[in-house]
C-alpha cells in the first residue's frame, strides 16, 4: 500500500524548494550578460510572501512522509524564527556584496539553500532526514564561507569549517549508525519508544555522544568550538551573522528535538554531562573573549558564551528549559543581528573589524552606536533588554532542577562578559574618533536596525506574549 | 563464519584510520581523503547491521550518504583549488593567519 502524504504540512519547504530551483533554472537559462540583480528583489519579495504564508501554519501538528517529516509547534516557531533571520541577512548581503559585481546574485540561492536546510531541521522526524538537511545548511556555508575568493582569511575560514564540519557530519554518520544497530530503526518515534523500555546500553551511549557532537558543532558548544572564532573572523560577515544566530538556532532545535523528545527515558544520563559541558562552555568564552581585538572573532567567542548559556535549558531538559532556550533565542536573534548590522555597515565604510577603530562611533554615526551598545547591553544581559530576561528564565529552568552551583558559575560568568562588552562601548561613546567622518547608513538598513533595536526593547519589557509563543513551542515537551 | 562483529571490527578499524589521518595529515588532500574514510566506516556498519538486523532501510541509507559525500568531496576540492591559487600551498600549516 502506498502511505497517504498529507502535503499541507511541508507545503513551506516545497515552496522554498520551487522558489530556490527556479531561481538556479533562470540563474543558467539567462544569457550571461543579463541583468540578475532582480534576483535579489525577487528573494526579498519572496521571503515576505513566505512569512505571510508560515503565519497561516501555526494550527497544523502531524506527521507526513511515513512519518519522517514532523509540523508540530516547536518547528513552527523555528520556521517562523528562520524566515525572520533571514529577512536580515538577505539586507546585510545587498550591502555587503555591493562591490562585487556579478557574484553578487549567485549569493541569494546559497541563502535560499541554507534556508531550506534549516527548515528541514525543525521538522526532521528521522535520523535520515536529519543527516541530510544538516549536510544541506553545512554544505552550502562551506561554500558561503569561502565565498571572497580573493581573500585569504575567507579562504582559509572556508578550509577549517570544511574539515571541521564534515569531521563532525562523519562522527555523527557514525553514531546514527550504531543507533540504528541498537534500536533497529532511524524512525524518532520508534527510537523513543525503545528508549522508554530499555535502559541506556553502553553502545546506545556510544552513538549519543557522536551524534551529540554534531548538535555540539552546530551550536558552537566546547569541545566542538575550534571552529567557530576563526570562521567568524573570515567569513564574509553576513555569512558571520547567519552561522551565528541561524545556524546555532537550528542546533538547538535537533537539540531540543533528540535530548528533551526522543531521548527524553534517558535524561537522568545525560542531563549531568550538559550540565557540566554548558560551564565549560561559557566559561571559555567569555574567558578567551576577553582578550580579542577584532570584532567578529569577540562576537565569535560571545557566541560560544552563550551557547553555554543555552546549554543550561538542556541540563534543566524541562519544557521550561525548552521554553527558555527558545526565548533566549528570540532575543538573541535581534540582539546579534543588530550587532552584526553595525559590523557590516562599518566595515563598508571603514574597510575594518578592528575593535580599536570603532574609537569615537558616536560621534560618527549616532544610530550605528546606539544600535551597538543596545546589542552588548543585551547580550551582556542587563535589564530590561531581551538578553536579561532569556537569561533569567534559565537560570531559573535551572534552579528549578536541581543544578544551583551551574546557576551561580552563570552568574559569574555574566559579570565576566560586562567588562568586555561594555568596554566597546566606552570605546564608542567615550573615546575620541581616529576618523571624523561620517557615517551614511542606507535607508533600508536604518530601518532593519530600528526594528531590531525595538525588537531588543519590546522583548526585553513586554516579555509575555514573546514567552507565551516560546512557552507553547515547548509545550510539545511531556 | 563472518558475524556482526567482524563487520563492526572493520568499521572501526576504517574509522580509526580516517581520524588519525584528519588529526595528522598536514596536506588538505589527505584530509579529505580520510573524511571520507569517516563517511565510509559508518556505511559499512550500516550495510553489516541491515544485513544482521533483517531490516533494508540501513542500505538505503548508504546510497544517500554516498551522495552527500559526493557534494562533500566536490565543495572541499573547490576549496582545496581556491587555496591553491591563493596561497600556492595545500599544507594545512599554512592555514595560519588567524590564530588567538
Amino acid at each position: 500500500m502506498f502511505p497517504v502524504i498529507d502535503w499541507s504540512l511541508i507545503s513551506l519547504e516545497v515552496l522554498m524548494a520551487i522558489i530556490l530551483v527556479g531561481l538556479v533554472v533562470a540563474d543558467i537559462v539567462l544569457p550571461k550578460n543579463t541583468d540578475r540583480d532582480w534576483i535579489g528583489t525577487f528573494s526579498f519579495i519572496a521571503l515576505f510572501g513566505l512569512i505571510l504564508f508560515w503565519l497561516t501554519q501555526g494550527h497544523l501538528n502531524g506527521t507526513t512522509f511515513n512519518s519522517m517529516f514532523v509540523m508540530d509547534p516547536l518547528a513552527w516557531f523555528f520556521k517562523g524564527f528562520f524566515l525572520i533571520v533571514m529577512v536580515f541577512i538577505f539586507a546585510m548581503t545587498q550591502e555587503f556584496f555591493k562591490t562585487l559585481g556579478e557574484r553578487r546574485n549567485e549569493f541569494y540561492l546559497l541563502l535560499w539553500l541554507a534556508l531550506l536546510g534549516m527548515c528541514f531541521m525543525a521538522s526532521s522526524s528521522d535520523f535520515l532526514v536529519l543527516f541530510i538537511s544538516i549536510e544541506i545548511l553545512t554544505i552550502s556555508l562551506y561554500v558561503m564561507t569561502a565565498y571572497l575568493k580573493s581573500d585569504k582569511l575567507s579562504i582559509e575560514a572556508g578550509m577549517k569549517y570544511l574539515i571541521l564540519g564534515s569531521l563532525s557530519a562523519g562522527f555523527m554518520l557514525y553514531g546514527i549508525s550504531f543507533l540504528y544497530g541498537t534500536t533497529r530503526s532511524t524512525h524518532f518515534d520508534i527510537i523513543a519508544n525503545f528508549a522508554a523500555g530499555h535502559p541506556m546500553s553502553a553502545m546506545a551511549l556510544f552513538a549519543l555522544v557522536l551524534i551529540f557532537t554534531a548538535v555540539a558543532f552546530k551550536t558552537a558548544a566546547v569541545p566542538f568550538h575550534l571552529w567557530v572564532a576563526d570562521v567568524y573572523q573570515g567569513a564574509p560577515t553576513p555569512v558571520t551573522a547567519l552561522l551565528s544566530v541561524g545556524s546555532k538556532a537550528a542546533g538547538f532545535v535537533v537539540l531540543i528535538r533528540l535530548f528533551f523528545l526522543v531521548f527524553k527515558a534517558w535524561h537522568p544520563q545525560w542531563s549531568l554531562v550538559f550540565a557540566v559541558l554548558s560551564a565549560i562552555t561559557m566559561t571559555y568564552g567569555n574567558l578567551v573573549a576577553l582578550f580579542q581585538t577584532n570584532i567578529k572573532r569577540l562576537l565569535g567567542y560571545s557566541s560560544v558564551a552563550h551557547a553555554g548559556y543555552l546549554l543550561m535549558g538542556a541540563a534543566a531538559g524541562t519544557a521550561l528549559g525548552a521554553a527558555g532556550i527558545n526565548f533566549y533565542l528570540l532575543g538573541y536573534l535581534f540582539t546579534n543581528l543588530a550587532a552584526f548590522m553595525v559590523i557590516v555597515i562599518f566595515s563598508i565604510a571603514a574597510k575594518s573589524d578592528t575593535i580599536a577603530d570603532y574609537a569615537g562611533l558616536a560621534r560618527r554615526s549616532g544610530l550605528l552606536a546606539w544600535g551597538l551598545l543596545l546589542a552588548l547591553v543585551s547580550l551582556a544581559g542587563i535589564p530590561p533588554l531581551a538578553g536579561f530576561f532569556g537569561k533569567f528564565i534559565l537560570l531559573m529552568a535551572v534552579i528549578k532542577s536541581g543544578y544551583v552551583w551551574l546557576a551561580l558559575i552563570a552568574a559569574a560568568n555574566i559579570v565576566i562578559s560586562f567588562y568586555y562588552y561594555l568596554l566597546i562601548a566606552k570605546r564608542v561613546y567615550v573615546d575620541a574618533p581616529l576618523n571624523d567622518t561620517p557615517i551614511a547608513v542606507p535607508a533600508g538598513m536604518q530601518l532593519l536596525l530600528v526594528l531590531a533595536m525595538a525588537g531588543i526593547i519590546i522583548i526585553g519589557i513586554f516579555q509575555g506574549p514573546f514567552f507565551a509563543a516560546a512557552s507553547h513551542a515547548a509545550a510539545i515537551i511531556p | 563464519m563472518i558475524s556482526l562483529g567482524h563487520y563492526l571490527i572493520l568499521s572501526g578499524i576504517v574509522f580509526s584510520i580516517g581520524l588519525i589521518g584528519v588529526t595528522t595529515s598536514r596536506n588538505v588532500l589527505k584530509v579529505l581523503l580520510s573524511l571520507e574514510l569517516l563517511l565510509a566506516a559508518s556505511n559499512l556498519s550500516f550495510v553489516a547491521f541491515s544485513k544482521f538486523n533483517g531490516d533494508y532501510a540501513g542500505q538505503l541509507i548508504v546510497f544517500f550518504v554516498i551522495l552527500v559525500a559526493a557534494a562533500e568531496v566536490a565543495i572541499g576540492l573547490a576549496i582545496i583549488v581556491l587555496m591553491y591559487r591563493r596561497l600556492s600551498t595545500i599544507q594545512a600549516d599554512e592555514l595560519k593567519e588567524m590564530k588567538w
